[in-house]
C-alpha cells in the first residue's frame, strides 16, 4: 500500500471549490508534482478535417503511475493516446495544435524524429499483432531496426523482454517458431515483450486486453502492475472495472473533452462531476 | 442534490433492484420504527400485551437485515457499482445493521417495560422516559426520510438532535438515582428505568450513525467519529455559525 | 411441391445442377484430349486384307485401322461406290496404310463389303522412317553393303540388333552436327561479329586482323577435323539395309539409318505394347520434330514455352509488384490514381492479339532496332534484338499479364491489417522498413497467385506469340551451352502455336489429328504443372505468414 500513501501526499485534493472550476474548463483538480510529471499535455487540439476531435485537453501523466482513459466510443481517448507517439501523424487529414512535452520538451516540434520518438514511448494495440515471423524475430525487431546485429546482445534483450513479459517461461523452448501460434493473451504477452524490449519510457496501451479471455486479460493486468515501476504507463481500456483495477489515476473524457482527472479511489467512489458519475455508473446523463 | 439518485441506469433491472432495497430498508426502518413506538407505549401504559409483541416482532427486524444483506451481496456481485451505486450499497448495508441494532434495542426497552408492569408504578407513569422515547423515534423516523430523501440538511438536523437525546438521557439518569438514594425501594424498579433510557440513549446513537451514512451516500465522505461541527462543515461546507 | 419450393430446395438443386455441368464440362474436355492424345502412342495391330471393288482387280491391303463408321447405302451410291440399290446401310473403314512414298496416299477409306478375310500376320512389320511417314510391310532379307547377311527366322533380331548400332551412329551424328560443328559456327560468327566491332570502331590493326586470321584459320582446323569424323560415320551408317516387301508384293529397299524404329505389332505382347507405348511417349516429348512437325517430338515447343513462361514470370514479377506496391502505398488516393488504376485494370480486357501488335511494332522495332543500333552495330544489317524473339515474345506476354499481377498484388497489401503495419512503425521503424520487412512478406501468398494468374494466361496464348517471336520450326534452344548460354534474341517454338501449326497448317491432315490432341495434353499437362509449382510455393508461404485474419 505504499503507492497510495505516496499518492495522497502528492496528491492535493481541492474540493472546496466546487463545481465552478469545472466551468467549460478542461482543467483538473489533481495536482502531481512537477518532477514527477513524465508527459504534459497543454492546450491540445486535434481536428480531424472539420471534425474537432479533441478539445483543450490539458493534463499530466505521472512518472512510474499507470493512468487510465476511459470514456464512451468516440470520446477521444484512443486518439489523445495517440498523440503520444505521434500515431495521428499517418492520418493525412488529422491536424495538431497545442504542445505535448516529454520529459520537457515538445514532442510536436519541428526537427523532432518521429522514429526516435516512438522508440522512447512505446505502444500495444489492441488486437495482439505480431509479425508473420519468429517469436525471437519478433522481439528483436525493434533492435535490428536500430542496426543491433549482435547475436549476443540480441539473446540476452530477447530473453529479459520475455521475462518482462512473464512469457519466457512459456515459450522459451520454442524461440524460433512463428509468432501466431501463440494464444491470444500470449501474442499479447508478446506484442508488449516486442515493446518493452526496445526500453522506451512510455508505454501505451490501447485497449490491450479487450480481446482476451478473462484469465488472459488477468495476466496482462498482472503485467501491468509488474512494469510499473519502470515504465509510464498510459492505457486505454472500455473496461472500467479495469481500470479501476490497475490505475493510480483515471480520466474520463467524452466528445473529445476530458472530463475529469483524478486519481482513480476518486474517480470510482466519489467522481466530482456528474457526467463522470453517470458513466462509471451506467447512467445516460 | 441531484446527482445522488438511483435511477438511470442503462440496464433497468439495476434500477429495479437498487429501488428495491430502498424500499426494503425504508420497510425495515418503518418495522422498526414500529417496534420503538410500541415499546415505550408500552412502557408508559403498562401493556404487557404490547411489550410481548415487541419482543416476538424482533425476529422480523433480523429477518429484514439478513434478506436486505444478500440483496446487497447481489447487487455486488453482479453489477460491481460503482461511485453512488457502490456508495448506496455500503451505506445500506451499514444502515441495515443499525437498524438491526435499534431492533435490539427496541426489544430491550418492550422487556424493560414487560418487568416494570409487574412493579409498582410511579405517579408519572414514566412520562420522562416516554417523552425520551418520543424524541429517540423522531431521530429515527428522521434519518430515515432523510436517508429516503438523500437529503444531507435533514441529516445533519437529525444528528444533531442526538445532542438533546444525550441531555435528557443524563438528567432522567440522575433522577433515578436521586430516587434510588431517597427510597432503596424503588431500586429495582430504578434500574429498569435506566436500562430502558440506556437503551434508548443507544438507538439514538444508532440514528446518528445513520445520518452519517446518508452524508457518506450523498458526499462521499466519510463523517464518522469526528465532531458535530466538523460533521456539517463536511457535508454542508460551510463552517457552522 | 408447394412445401419442396418453400423449403429452399429449388435452389440448392439449381446451384449443384450448375457446379454438375461445369464439371462435366471440363472433364470431358480433359477425358476428350485425354484419350485421342493417349491413344495416339498406343502400337495397334496391322491388317493385312484384299480389296475387290465388283469391276476391278483385287488388291492387297496392309495398314492399321484407324476408324469405322456406318453411312447410308444412299449417300454412298451418290458418291459413285457400286452398293446394290436395296442395301440401306453400308460400313467403311479408313486405314493408315503408310508407305507414302510407295502408294502416294497415307489415309484411305475401304467398303466394308469389298473387304477380304482380315488376316494379322505376325512378321508384318511397322518402320518408324526419319521421312515419308511410317512403312508397312513384312522383312525379306537384311543387307550389308549389298550382301544378304541375314534372312527367315533369324531376320528379325539381326536387324534389331544393326538398327541399333545405325541408331547410336546417328546420334553420334546428331550430336557432332548440331553441338559441336554448331559450336564452331557460333564461335565462328563470334569472330567475325568481334571483327567487324574492331572494323566500326576504327580500332583495326593490321596486328589485330592477323589474330582474327588465326582464330578463324584453328575454328578452320577444328571443322575439318570434325567433318572428316562426321563423313566416316555416316557412311558407316549407311552399311545397312533391309529389304521389304510391301502390300501388292513390291519390294522395297530400306537403309537403316533412315529408320527411328521398328516394331512388329502383331507379335507383341500387351506388357510389350505398354513397354512400347511409354517408350514413345517419351520419344514424344523428349524428340524433336521432324517432317513439318507432323512427326517426331514436340520437346523444343515444351522447352520454348516453358522457357517464355519463366523468363515472362521474372519480368512481371517485380514490374506488377513494384507499381502495386506504389500504387497502394505511395501514390496520394486522387483522381488521377483512379484514372491510373481503372486504366490498369482495363488493360487486362485488351484482345491479345493487340498486345501482338504493340509488341512487334514498339518492342521489336522500335526498342529492338534501337538496341541493335546501339549494341550490336557489327551485326547489322542482319536483326539481332530487331526481329521477334524470346524476350519480345516474354515481354509482350508481361505487358499482358501485368493487370493480373498488378490487382492481386494490390488486393493482398490491402488485406494485411493495419494493426501490424502500426505495430512496426509504433516499434520506429520508418514506412520503408516497415512496408519491407513486414508488409511485403505477408502479401508474397497474394503475390504468388497473381503470378499463379498470369502464368496459366500466359502459357496459354497463341496469338500474340506469333507476331513478336514464336515460330514453326526454331533451329536451336533458346537455352544451350554456348555463353551466355541464355539467347533471349533468338526465336523459340511454342506447345499452343505448335497445335495450331500441326492441326491447320500440316499436308497431312490425318496423320495430324492425333498429334494435335496429344499437343494439346502436353500443354494443359505444362500448365497445370507450373501452375501447382507455384500453387506449393504460395501455399508454403501462407503456412509461414498465417495469421488470424486470414
Amino acid at each position: 500500500m505504499d503507492g497510495t500513501d505516496t499518492m495522497s501526499q502528492q496528491t492535493t485534493l481541492t474540493h472546496g471549490m466546487g463545481d465552478k472550476l469545472f466551468e467549460g474548463m478542461n482543467r483538473t483538480k489533481l495536482d502531481i508534482a512537477r518532477e514527477d510529471i513524465c508527459v504534459e499535455v497543454k492546450d491540445l487540439n486535434l481536428y480531424y478535417g472539420q471534425d474537432h476531435a479533441l478539445k483543450n485537453v490539458t493534463m499530466q501523466i505521472a512518472r512510474h503511475r499507470v493512468t487510465a482513459f476511459i470514456g464512451p466510443s468516440g470520446c477521444g481517448k484512443s486518439t489523445l493516446l495517440r498523440c503520444f507517439n505521434r500515431m495521428n501523424d499517418l492520418i493525412d487529414i488529422c491536424r495538431i495544435n497545442g504542445e505535448i512535452m516529454l520529459d520537457g520538451s515538445n514532442i510536436y516540434d519541428r526537427g523532432v524524429d518521429v522514429a526516435e520518438l516512438r522508440r522512447r514511448v512505446g505502444m500495444v494495440f489492441q488486437k495482439p499483432n505480431p509479425f508473420p515471423k519468429s517469436i525471437y524475430e519478433n522481439i528483436a525487431y525493434g533492435l535490428r531496426l536500430q542496426g543491433v546485429k549482435d547475436r549476443k546482445v540480441l539473446d540476452e534483450v530477447v530473453e529479459r523482454a520475455l521475462k518482462r513479459a512473464a512469457l519466457w517461461d512459456e515459450v522459451k523452448d520454442r524461440l524460433n517458431e512463428n509468432a501466431f501460434g501463440l494464444s491470444g493473451g500470449q501474442q499479447q504477452r508478446l506484442v508488449i515483450a516486442r515493446a518493452i524490449a526496445i526500453e522506451p519510457e512510455v508505454l501505451l496501451l490501447d485497449e490491450p486486453a479487450s480481446a482476451l479471455d478473462p484469465i488472459s486479460t488477468a495476466k496482462i493486468e498482472e503485467l501491468i502492475y509488474e512494469l510499473k515501476d519502470q515504465y509510464t504507463i498510459a492505457i486505454v481500456t472500455h473496461n472500467m472495472q479495469q481500470a479501476a483495477r490497475v490505475s493510480d489515476y483515471t480520466a474520463y473524457m467524452y466528445m473529445g473533452e476530458l472530463i475529469e482527472f483524478d486519481d482513480t479511489l476518486s474517480i470510482f467512489t466519489n467522481p466530482a462531476r456528474k457526467a463522470t458519475e453517470d458513466y462509471i455508473t451506467g447512467r445516460y446523463g | 442534490m441531484e446527482k445522488t439518485r438511483l435511477g438511470g441506469h442503462y440496464l433497468e433491472k439495476y434500477d429495479e433492484e437498487l429501488e428495491a432495497i430502498r424500499n426494503r430498508v425504508l420497510s425495515m426502518g418503518g418495522l422498526v420504527e414500529e417496534q420503538i413506538s410500541h415499546a415505550i407505549t408500552a412502557l408508559g401504559s403498562g401493556d404487557v400485551g404490547l411489550a410481548e409483541e415487541v419482543v416476538q416482532n424482533d425476529m422480523k427486524v433480523n429477518g429484514f437485515e439478513v434478506g436486505i444483506d444478500e440483496q446487497c451481496s447481489q447487487v455486488l456481485a453482479r453489477h460491481q457499482p460503482a461511485a453512488s451505486d457502490l456508495r448506496f450499497v455500503i451505506a445500506v448495508i451499514k444502515t441495515i445493521t443499525d437498524l438491526e441494532r435499534i431492533g435490539d434495542q427496541a426489544e430491550r426497552v418492550a422487556r424493560m417495560a414487560l418487568q416494570l408492569a409487574r412493579k409498582d408504578r410511579p405517579k408519572n407513569q414514566y412520562a420522562d422516559v416516554v417523552s425520551l422515547g418520543e424524541r429517540v423515534l423522531a431521530m429515527v423516523h428522521g434519518a430515515l426520510d432523510a436517508f429516503a430523501r438523500m437529503d444531507v440538511e435533514a441529516a445533519v438536523q437529525v444528528a444533531r438532535s442526538d445532542v438533546a437525546v444525550d441531555n435528557d438521557y443524563e438528567s432522567i439518569m440522575r433522577q433515578s438515582i436521586t430516587f434510588m438514594m431517597e427510597d432503596p425501594r424503588t431500586i429495582s424498579r430504578a434500574m429498569d428505568v435506566i436500562w430502558a433510557i440506556r437503551a434508548l440513549e443507544r438507538i439514538g446513537d444508532h440514528a446518528r450513525n445513520m445520518c452519517e451514512y446518508v452524508v457518506y451516500l450523498v458526499k462521499g465522505k466519510d463523517v464518522r467519529h469526528i465532531s458535530l461541527d466538523q460533521l456539517e462543515e463536511a457535508a454542508l461546507g460551510k463552517k457552522p455559525g | 411441391m408447394k412445401e419442396w419450393w418453400k423449403s429452399g430446395s429449388p435452389w440448392v438443386w439449381l446451384n449443384g445442377g450448375a457446379v454438375t455441368v461445369s464439371m462435366i464440362m471440363v472433364f470431358g474436355l480433359l477425358l476428350l484430349i485425354l484419350v485421342r492424345g493417349f491413344g495416339h502412342f498406343w502400337p495397334h495391330e496391322v491388317v493385312q486384307t484384299y480389296y475387290e471393288v465388283p469391276g476391278t482387280d483385287r488388291v492387297e491391303v496392309v495398314g492399321e485401322l484407324r476408324r469405322s463408321e456406318t453411312l447410308t447405302g444412299q449417300s454412298m451410291r451418290e458418291a459413285g461406290a457400286p452398293i446394290p440399290e436395296d442395301q440401306m446401310v453400308v460400313t467403311r473403314h479408313l486405314f493408315k496404310l503408310g508407305n507414302r512414298d510407295v502408294t502416294g496416299r497415307d489415309f484411305t477409306y475401304f467398303i466394308d463389303d469389298f473387304l477380304g478375310e482380315w488376316r494379322y500376320p505376325r512378321d508384318m512389320t511397322v518402320l518408324e522412317r526419319r521421312e515419308w511417314g511410317d512403312f508397312y510391310g513384312q522383312p525379306l532379307r537384311l543387307l550389308e553393303a549389298g550382301r544378304t547377311v541375314a534372312e527367315g527366322a533369324d531376320l528379325w533380331a539381326e536387324f534389331r540388333a544393326r538398327l541399333a548400332r545405325s541408331n547410336r551412329l546417328y546420334d553420334e551424328i546428331r550430336q557432332i552436327e548440331r553441338g559441336d560443328i554448331g559450336n564452331i559456327n557460333f564461335r565462328m560468327e563470334r569472330v567475325r561479329l568481334d571483327q567487324r566491332r574492331a572494323e566500326l570502331r576504327g580500332t583495326l590493326t593490321p596486328e589485330l586482323e592477323r589474330q582474327f586470321a588465326e582464330r578463324r584459320a584453328a575454328l578452320d582446323a577444328e571443322y575439318a577435323v570434325l567433318q572428316e569424323r562426321l563423313d566416316t560415320l555416316i557412311e558407316e551408317a549407311r552399311r545397312d539395309s533391309i529389304v521389304m516387301r510391301a502390300a501388292g508384293g513390291q519390294e522395297v529397299t530400306i537403309r537403316l539409318d533412315r529408320i527411328v524404329k521398328a516394331w512388329q505389332p502383331n507379335d507383341m505382347s500387351v506388357f510389350a505394347k505398354v513397354r512400347f507405348y511409354i517408350g514413345d511417349f517419351f520419344d514424344f516429348i523428349f524428340g524433336y520434330p521432324r517432317e513439318a512437325n507432323t512427326e517426331g517430338g514436340i520437346f523444343p515447343a515444351i522447352f520454348g514455352t516453358v522457357t517464355m513462361v519463366l523468363v515472362m514470370s521474372i519480368i512481371v514479377t517485380p514490374f506488377g509488384v513494384l507499381a502495386a506496391i506504389y500504387l497502394r502505398e505511395y501514390a496520394r488516393q486522387g483522381p488521377l490514381l483512379r484514372t491510373i488504376r481503372i486504366s490498369v485494370y482495363n488493360l487486362a480486357g485488351v484482345p491479345s492479339i493487340v498486345f501482338g501488335v504493340f509488341g512487334l511494332g514498339f518492342f521489336v522495332y522500335v526498342m529492338g532496332g534501337a538496341i541493335d543500333r546501339t549494341f550490336y552495330p557489327e551485326a547489322l544489317p542482319a536483326p539481332t534484338f530487331g526481329t521477334p524473339g524470346l524476350f519480345w515474345a516474354s515481354l509482350t506476354l508481361a505487358l499482358l499479364t501485368l493487370p493480373v499481377v498488378i490487382v492481386s498484388t494490390e488486393e493482398g497489401l490491402a488485406r494485411i491489417p493495419s494493426t501490424i503495419r502500426q505495430g512496426s512503425l509504433a516499434l520506429g521503424a520508418t514506412k520503408g522498413e516497415t512496408l519491407w520487412k513486414v508488409v511485403v512478406p505477408l502479401a508474397t501468398p497474394a503475390m504468388m497467385t497473381g503470378l499463379i494468374l498470369a502464368i496459366a494466361r500466359a502459357a496459354g496464348e497463341v496469338a500474340p506469340l506469333m507476331l513478336v517471336g514464336v515460330v514453326k520450326l526454331a533451329p536451336t534452344l533458346p537455352i544451350d551451352g554456348n555463353f551466355p548460354f541464355v539467347h533471349l534474341e533468338r526465336k523459340i517454338m511454342h506447345l499452343g502455336f505448335h497445335i495450331y501449326d500441326v492441326g491447320f497448317q500440316s499436308p497431312h491432315a490425318e496423320a495430324a489429328e492425333a498429334l494435335v490432341y496429344a499437343t494439346a495434353l502436353i500443354l494443359v499437362l505444362l500448365i497445370v504443372m507450373l501452375n501447382l509449382t507455384a500453387i506449393t510455393i504460395r501455399n508454403h508461404l501462407r503456412e509461414k505468414y498465417r495469421s488470424e485474419s486470414d
